[in-house]
């Protein structure tokens, strides 16, 4: 199996041993060894994920990586954050995913309205299966628990992942004052309730609802 | 594989950095934050405008900048909240019966026993009193010690100095060479000859690049009023007609010309 490394926060190193990770298309930065890459159309799902992707919007180009050696990986410096996954189901925004196994099996899925107010859709990308995915994010992810007695808060253009068993619900503080711009520009929360991580940037995403 | 620090409601690490870009708050009471600073919280917490009805009284001892206050928010009740800016570094000051004026731009939040005042200087506010407050810089805050000239995009802050005032490097008007090419930028400028100058006790915080917080319309000075530096409309006493200003035009030159 594939073997994931940071390299300083900003920079992945795979050793690969003849197996296969998928990664965003063009994020390889190096490589030693002998190394394959081919673009995976509509993120490596076949045809139905093709046409799911395209019709969610949530596109993620991705090609497969195979080969003996090491490659390095990297996005406009982003940092990077590793997350072990055992069976369990990894939600994560598609522009914030860089690198998984070649064994995790990499879906759509519906979130509701949390998506509308991120200016990110209203679908997400799930990580499934057990391996270790790459998750990128401005500045480095602060991981947060969730446990059913302290149910976590975050801001939607902070949001980068989840995992775990996890109800997300999408809550307002829109009053009245909000269009007399009075607004707290904290108007729009995801609040996550159940048991589960959720990983958090060090910074906000343009959102739609950020200013209110 | 060692996995990354995962934190919890009780982890977190009551008012101290969680990582150099963000910052926990252990809220019971008030604080002050910057609109959309803060990134996620624990615990029972609502976000009012300073124009909330409730918090007039707070506001009238600790809130002095009608300018920023659509800019500001009160978090109130209790739980762990974390703050954070554009991943940029963040950091916790204590002042003690102090004064310390930051760009307003890199003030994230503050403790009400503080107060927050206008500067007279533009774009920046004064914190008075005792108290802690966070704030962002990008890359690592340096504190020096006047006298000191500092890049006008380098600042972040400073305290207790007495007289922060313009510099201008003197090549710009010798000569009539040097006034054509201060007039057109001919010639080439090195782009620093524009400083803040410091002098006095105190301390100046910079930052380590001169990317500035993307700022709104905070920085703006007041209308147009008699005597406030900087007030827009104060152009009255030259007449209607504004000169177009030309690029790397420095000090009104054109008006030593009778233009």
């Amino acid at each position: 199996m594939a073997q994931f490394r940071l390299q300083g926060g900003k920079v992945l190193a795979v050793d690969l041993a003849g197996d296969t990770v998928r990664a965003k298309n063009g994020s390889m930065v190096a490589y030693d060894g002998q190394m394959a890459f081919k673009k995976l159309t509509g993120g490596g799902e076949g045809l139905r994920g093709l046409v799911t992707r395209r019709l969610t919007g949530e596109q993620m180009e991705m090609m497969e990586v195979k080969g003996q050696g090491t490659c390095y990986f990297a996005d406009r410096a982003s940092d990077i954050g590793l997350v072990t996954l055992q069976g369990q189901k990894l939600h994560v925004e598609s522009s914030n995913l860089l690198c998984a196994d070649g064994s995790l099996r990499t879906g759509t899925t519906f979130t509701g309205l949390r998506g509308a107010s991120q200016g990110n859709g209203l679908f997400t990308t799930t990580v499934e299966g057990t391996g270790t995915a790459a998750l990128m994010s401005d500045g480095p992810a602060v991981v947060l628990r969730v446990t059913p007695q302290s149910p976590l808060q975050v801001d939607p253009g902070a949001y980068v992942a989840h995992t775990g068993d996890l109800r997300q619900e999408f809550q307002t503080g829109v009053n009245f004052r909000t269009f007399m711009g009075e607004g707290s520009g904290e108007s729009f929360q995801i609040r996550f309730e159940g048991e589960g991580l959720v990983y958090v940037q060090p910074s906000e995403r343009n959102t739609i609802g950020g200013d209110v | 594989m060692n996995g990354p620090i995962v934190h919890d409601a009780h982890t977190l690490p009551p008012n101290d950095n969680v990582n150099p870009y963000a910052f926990c708050v252990d809220l019971s009471g008030r604080w002050f934050l910057q609109k959309g600073k803060m990134i996620a919280y624990y615990g029972q917490i609502t976000f009012n405008g300073i124009g909330h009805g409730p918090l007039d009284r707070l506001v009238a001892t600790s809130f002095h900048s009608p300018l920023h206050a659509s800019d500001w928010v009160v978090a109130e009740g209790k739980g762990r909240m974390l703050l954070a800016d554009r991943a940029f570094d963040v950091n916790s000051y204590d002042l003690e019966d102090g004064n310390l004026t930051i760009r307003s731009g890199n003030l994230l939040a503050f403790e009400p026993s503080l107060a927050l005042k206008q500067s007279i200087v533009p774009g920046f506010v004064t914190l008075l009193g005792t108290g802690k407050f966070v704030a962002a810089s990008n890359g690592e805050v340096h504190f020096v010690e006047p006298p000191v000239r500092v890049d006008p995009q380098a600042l972040v802050g400073w305290a207790d100095c007495p007289s922060p005032c313009h510099h201008y490097d003197h090549q710009y008007m010798r000569g009539v060479l040097g006034g054509l090419r201060a007039m057109t930028g001919i010639g080439g400028v090195s782009g620093e000859e524009h400083q803040f100058d410091f002098t006095g006790a105190g301390t100046v915080l910079i930052q380590s690049t001169e990317v500035l917080m993307e700022e709104r319309d905070t920085g703006a000075p007041p209308p147009s009023q008699p005597g406030v530096p900087g007030a827009g409309g104060g152009h009255g006493g030259r007449g209607g007609q504004q000169m177009p200003q030309l690029p790397g035009q420095l000090g009104d030159i054109q008006r030593r010309f009778g233009l």
